[in-house]
This record gives C-alpha cells, structure tokens and sequence, in this order.
C-alpha cells in the first residue's frame, strides 16, 4: 500500500540521516549522561535516596534532552529546500507527520533507555521487578511527546524565535504525561504491585493516542503556507 | 492596459488574440495547464496579481522578469506549492484542491533550491523521492534517469560531495523521475558550467514531446527564448505581455522586453 | 454594515456588564453573608471564580474559532479567536492574582497547587503561546494558522491536564483546602455568584465584540489602502 510506503520511505531517510550526520542523537545522548553527571552533584545522598527521587529526574532528563532533539527534527529538511520536495510529493500530510515521529520516537526511546541504564549505573537503582512495565511507561510516554513535540517544533522552526519557542508551546501540553508517566514509574521502582501502575499507563495510551491523531489532523495546517 | 501589450517588438500594433486580460482560446477539450485570476498576498505585498494563462499539452512557456516580479511565487502557484487567495488552477482541467494529494503526481518542479539531502546519495535521494511518488519500478528507472542527465558513475556520491552543476542535474532527475506531464523550471540555468548547462538544455528539449508541458522562468533572455513556443514578461506580479513566440524576433526581444518591464514598473 | 450592530450591541453589552459589576460590588460588600470559616476574604471568591469561568469560557471561543477558520479560512473566524484571546488573557491574569491574595490572607500560603488555579496557570501559558506564535511569524497568515492550531490542542488537552492534576492532587491532600469557596453555599451566596457570573460574562462579550468590529475595521481599512495604491 502507498501509504504505509511512504510512511516508511521517511522513517527510513529519517533514521538514515541520522546516523550519517549523528545529529540529534549526540547531542541528546551526551545530555543525558552530562545531565546525570550533574544530578549526582545535586543530590545529598545522605539526606536524600537516589532510588526515591529517580522517577521524577529521569522523565524531566528525558524531557529536556528529548526537547533539544525534537526541535531540530525540521533542520535539516530546511536545508537545500528537501522538505519543500516532500510536501509538494503525492505523500498525504498525515503520512509525512506519522514518519518524522515514528522516526523521532526511535530517537528518542534509544535516549530514555540510555537515561534508565545511566541513571541506574551512577546511582545504583534497583529497576524492580517488572522492567518491562517501566520500558512500557517510557514507550508511551515517549509517544506523547514525540506527537506534540514533532507538531509544534514544526511550528517553531517557522518563527522567529526558533526553538526557543518550543517549550513554551508544548510543557504545559505534557502535564499529564509527567504526572501519571513518574507516578507510574516511581511506583515500579518502589516495587509497588502491577494493579497500582495499571491506571496510569492505561492514561498514557490514551494521551499518546489523542497527542497522535490531533497532530495528525493539524500537521497539514501547519506546514502549508 | 499597458500600450505595449498588443505592440510587437518592431514597434508595430497588433491586434492580438491573446492579451493579458483576457484568456487565450481553446484549442482543445481541457488544457494541459490552465490559470484563471490567480492571486497571492503576503500581507500588503501583492506576489501574483491576477494572472491567467492556458497552455496546450507540447507547449513550452518562457515567463521572463525582473527580480521581485513575482515568477517564482507564480511557479509555486502552478506546481501547488502555495495556495492561491483567489483564483484557480487546473493541470489537465483538474483543479489543484488542497486535500487530496493525486495531482501532485502529475507535476514536476525544478526549483533554485535542489530539494536533495545533502547526507545522502544521489540514488538514495532518487529512491526516497521516488518512494514519496508510489514508484514501483525504481531499480529501472533511477539508473535511466541518471543516465539521462549524465550522472550514472556519481549514483553513489553523497549529494553533499558534488559541483553545483552537478547538484542541479540530480535535482532535475529528481524533478522528472515520474514522468510528470507538468515541468515547472525555477532559473534552471543560474550557476551551470557550459556542461551541465549542455545536458540540461539537451533534457529540456527532450521534454518537448507534444505530451509535456513546460514552464520555465529565466533571467536569460537567449536560453529563454531557444525551446519555448510562448513567452511571457512578467512585471509587478501581472502579465505585461504574453504571446507566441514566432511574434518575436531574438535581435529585438532584448530591447522589446525592457521596454515592456519599464512600462509595468511605472 | 453588520459590525455597526455589532459594535453598538457590543457597547450596550459592556455597560451592562459594567453595571452589573457595579451591582455585584455592591452585594459583596453590603449584603452577602459571610462565609463562616474564612471571613471576609472569602468575599474574593466572587470576583475570583467569574473571572475564572470567563477565562475558560473564551478559551474555549478561541478554539473553536480557531477550528472553524482552518477549516473555512475566513479572516473574520481568526479576527474573532484573536479577539476572544485577548479578553480570556486579561481575566486569566486576574485570576491569578485574585488567587494568592485569597490564599495569603486566607490560609497563609501564596500557593498551594489547587488543581483549579494550576489548571488556569497553564492555561496562562498557552495563551502566550498563542500569541508569541501569531507575532514571531514572518508571514501573518501562517501566524494565524499556528495559533488556531495552539487554540486547538491547547483545548483538547485541557480536559486531560486537569483530569491528571486532580487525580495528583488526591494523592497528596492537603488539610488546607477541600473546597476553596467554602463548606456550604448559601442560597444568598449563591446569587451573588450568578450576578457575579453573568455580569463578568456580559462585560467580556461586550469587549469581545469591540475587539472584533475594530480587527474587521482595521483589515478592511488596511485592505482598502492596498487597493488604493496598486
């Protein structure tokens, strides 16, 4: 089928671009580790238990990496014009936006994994006993974020302010994915049973979803011009 | 109107058939390409002001202009990169709505901007595209193309690694890699060494096939008027002359085209 | 000229507003009873909530506008969600600042994390946002498309963002505040609150639609001096 042809031929530029320019990815990665770095500086470890606040420093790393990856998500397409190429194909709209964030969600699960096995290295945290429940947190957190980040970053690469913009349009928008994606992790870590994480995840899908087919609908919008 | 729309370049008045006003007469059921009182406003600037035009499928349009006239927004108009104010256009009496995407098969653009990524090869950059367009038959037809335009032993060099000229003849297979009926050609020749502009000119005519249609926008007054069969001076986002090009005469097209440039400015 | 009837109607709107307003203060301060627990303090909630609801209540214009000009693309759909943005902005400011007053005088604390105020805390923002996006555009149309786009998802999400900070909330209760205007509302309170609503209401309808007609006044007059010098 066209679609999901075209959806892939941009999923894979996309990825492909990236390891040959190791734009976004760098830059997020060595964030990650840096930004550890500094939160072992942060904590006093005998007041405070690492294990107890990691929740909340992991989603917020990943947050602000994630952030400067996503707002060069149109940068290089600006380049040469290649983007005016894609937009002016037969490729629907919705087709082109669901390839950048698929493209952007590998991106940026690499980096929340990378931030788990970077904080659990400098801090010593005991992952609990369901990892995979918390890979699953991370996956639909991620989601959500890569969907809004991916629309307004498109947004404020067409402005003047840039990037720099970009916070201010999409934080208040992931309120909801930090409350119920740190609650659901803190609980994992505090090896809370399943049934407690439950409703939290089932609300990050649902964010995930609606973050999804709103950008679906409104990315056209925002790239015409 | 202007005085020297019905004027012919040797100073003569002509009753002509085609003025910028009023469109030209059908020849056939639906033309290839049709525009009717097309328009785009950025804020108070007026890009395109109006313009209508109607080409045959075979023709080739030359739309000559100063800086600032509005050509590359016209071209942007036709190709469906911008969405006319008012105004409409048709490519093959289809009218180019904004949501569906099918006619954009149809139409091939050649801007000053290559629309290559810089990171990957030139056959890379020709499958995306060509995967972007539902092209199924790539493994045949990217190898044609490439050759077409000169560039099968450089298939594999990053887009980043090549002269301009040759930057400019991937662009071009790219443009025309699924065989549009619509060429749109933005300033094709600027910054071309006589090679590349060489092969260009030899793809250019290769394109007039009595099927295809062209329309380039040039400062080159020469390269403009070698393959075309009408021509058009644009000024001020309006027409200031369109006509055939067997009213023109290449020695005094120069001087006809200031002239009719000089009268749409004031 | 519709904006003729527009404009008046919006002027006599404003004036009843402002009336009404003259009435509700005159009801804060002379006749409602006082809330039992808080004291007179409390009587801030009658400026405080309207202004909320307005806020909301134009928020929710903005979007829809917004939503309806992406899809029709007429000028006059964004002339009004910038309109209504600008009036939702003003009442949100006031908001948040009726807010702490009531807090600090209250219960001690400038801020606690009443899901109600964060709630109009972030939409605070979003407002921003939708106007830093309509001014750092180099082309105003697209400007106008981003910010309905803002309008738009800032709307969707506003449901979830609340759902998600009450159900935050509920982990952490704070013995301070249960229900912000008070265990009981007396049927007297009450009606102050309607005055109150319907007059804060009145008064932003009113200047909603003076934003409007000038905005539609403007593009035309700044249409018409196009056409003037081409």
């Amino acid at each position: 089928m066209t679609y999901l042809s075209q959806i892939y031929a941009i999923v894979w530029k996309d990825l492909l671009l990236e390891f040959r320019t190791r734009e976004r990815i760098a830059a997020m990665g060595a964030f990650a580790v840096l930004a550890g770095i500094l939160f072992n500086f942060s904590m006093d470890q005998t007041v405070v238990r690492p294990q107890d606040i990691a929740a909340g420093l992991i989603w917020m790393t990943l947050v602000f990496g994630g952030l400067l990856g996503i707002g060069r998500t149109f940068h290089l397409e600006a380049q040469d014009g290649a983007f005016q190429g894609v937009l002016t194909s037969p490729a629907p709209k919705d087709a082109i936006y669901i390839g950048k964030i698929t493209a952007n969600f590998v991106l940026l699960y690499i980096v929340a994994l990378l931030v788990v096995g970077i904080f659990t290295l400098f801090f010593g945290l005991d992952l609990g006993d369901h990892p995979g429940m918390l890979a699953l947190a991370l996956a639909l957190g991620s989601l959500g974020f890569v969907a809004l980040g991916t629309l307004f970053s498109a947004v404020s690469s067409s402005t003047h302010m840039g990037e720099t913009l970009l916070p201010i349009l999409v934080f208040p928008l992931l309120v909801p994915m930090i409350i119920y994606g740190v609650s659901a992790t803190s609980r994992l870590l505090a090896d809370r049973p399943i049934a407690d994480v439950a409703g939290n995840l089932r609300m990050l899908g649902a964010f995930a979803v609606l973050a999804v087919g709103a950008g679906a609908v409104m990315f056209r919008f925002v790239v015409e011009e | 109107m202007l005085s020297t729309a019905s004027q012919r370049p040797d100073g003569s008045h002509v009753q002509s058939a085609v003025t910028p006003q009023a469109p030209a007469v059908s020849r056939g059921a639906s033309p290839a390409l049709s525009a009717r009182g097309l328009t785009r406003e950025f804020g108070v600037v007026v890009a395109v002001d109006g313009i209508d035009l109607e080409l045959e499928a075979g023709d080739f349009l030359t739309v000559f202009g100063p800086n600032g006239a509005g050509k590359t927004t016209l071209l942007s108009l036709l190709g469906g990169r911008l969405k006319p104010n008012r105004g409409e256009v048709r490519v093959g009496g289809e009218r180019l709505a904004f949501s569906e995407t099918a006619w954009r098969a149809r139409i091939g653009v050649l801007s000053h901007q290559t629309f290559l990524y810089a990171h990957l090869t030139v056959a890379e950059n020709l499958r995306f595209f060509g995967k972007l367009f539902g092209l199924t038959d790539l493994d045949e037809r990217i190898p044609a193309r490439l050759e077409q335009v000169g560039l099968s032993d450089r298939s594999d060099f990053l887009a980043r690694q090549l002269s301009h000229g040759m930057r400019q003849r991937a662009a071009l297979a790219r443009a025309l890699l699924h065989d549009p009926e619509l060429v749109l050609l933005d300033e094709p020749y600027t910054g071309l060494d006589p090679y590349a502009a060489s092969v260009l000119r030899g793809v250019l005519s290769s394109l007039k096939d009595g099927r295809r249609t062209v329309v380039m926008v040039t400062h080159n007054l020469t390269q403009g008027l070698e393959l075309a069969n009408r021509l058009a001076i644009q000024v001020r986002g309006r027409f200031g002359w369109y006509g055939e090009r067997s009213a023109v005469e290449p020695d005094t097209f120069e001087h006809f085209y200031h002239r009719v440039v000089e009268a749409g400015s004031a | 000229m519709p904006s003729n009837k527009l404009r008046v109607g919006g002027s006599a709107m404003a004036v009843l507003g402002v009336l009404g307003i003259l009435v509700l203060h005159w009801m804060v301060f002379f006749w409602t009873p006082t809330e039992a627990s808080m004291g007179i303090i409390q009587r801030i909630f009658y400026i405080h909530v309207p202004s909320a609801w307005v806020a909301f209540f134009a928020f929710g214009i903005v979007a829809l506008c917004g939503a309806v000009y992406l899809w029709l693309g007429d000028e006059r759909l964004d002339h009004a969600a910038a309109s209504a943005a600008e009036g939702g902005m003003v009442f949100t400011t006031i908001v948040l600042l009726t807010g702490p007053l009531w807090g600090r005088i209250a219960w001690g604390t400038y801020w606690t994390w009443e899901p109600r105020l964060t709630l109009t805390l972030l939409l605070w923002f979003i407002y921003l946002g939708y106007f830093l996006v309509r001014s750092s555009t180099e082309n105003p149309e697209r400007g106008k498309r981003f910010s309905a786009v803002v309008g738009i998802v800032g709307a969707l999400d506003i449901p979830l963002i609340h759902l998600s900070v009450l159900w935050f909330r509920s982990l952490h209760p704070t013995p301070v505040v249960v229900k912000p205007e008070g265990p009981t509302l007396h049927p007297d309170m009450l009606l102050t609150l309607a005055v109150g609503l319907i007059s804060f209401t009145l008064l932003f309808l009113g200047v909603f639609l003076q934003r409007y007609t000038l905005a539609v006044a403007t593009h035309l007059a700044a249409v018409r001096e196009r056409e003037a010098r081409s």
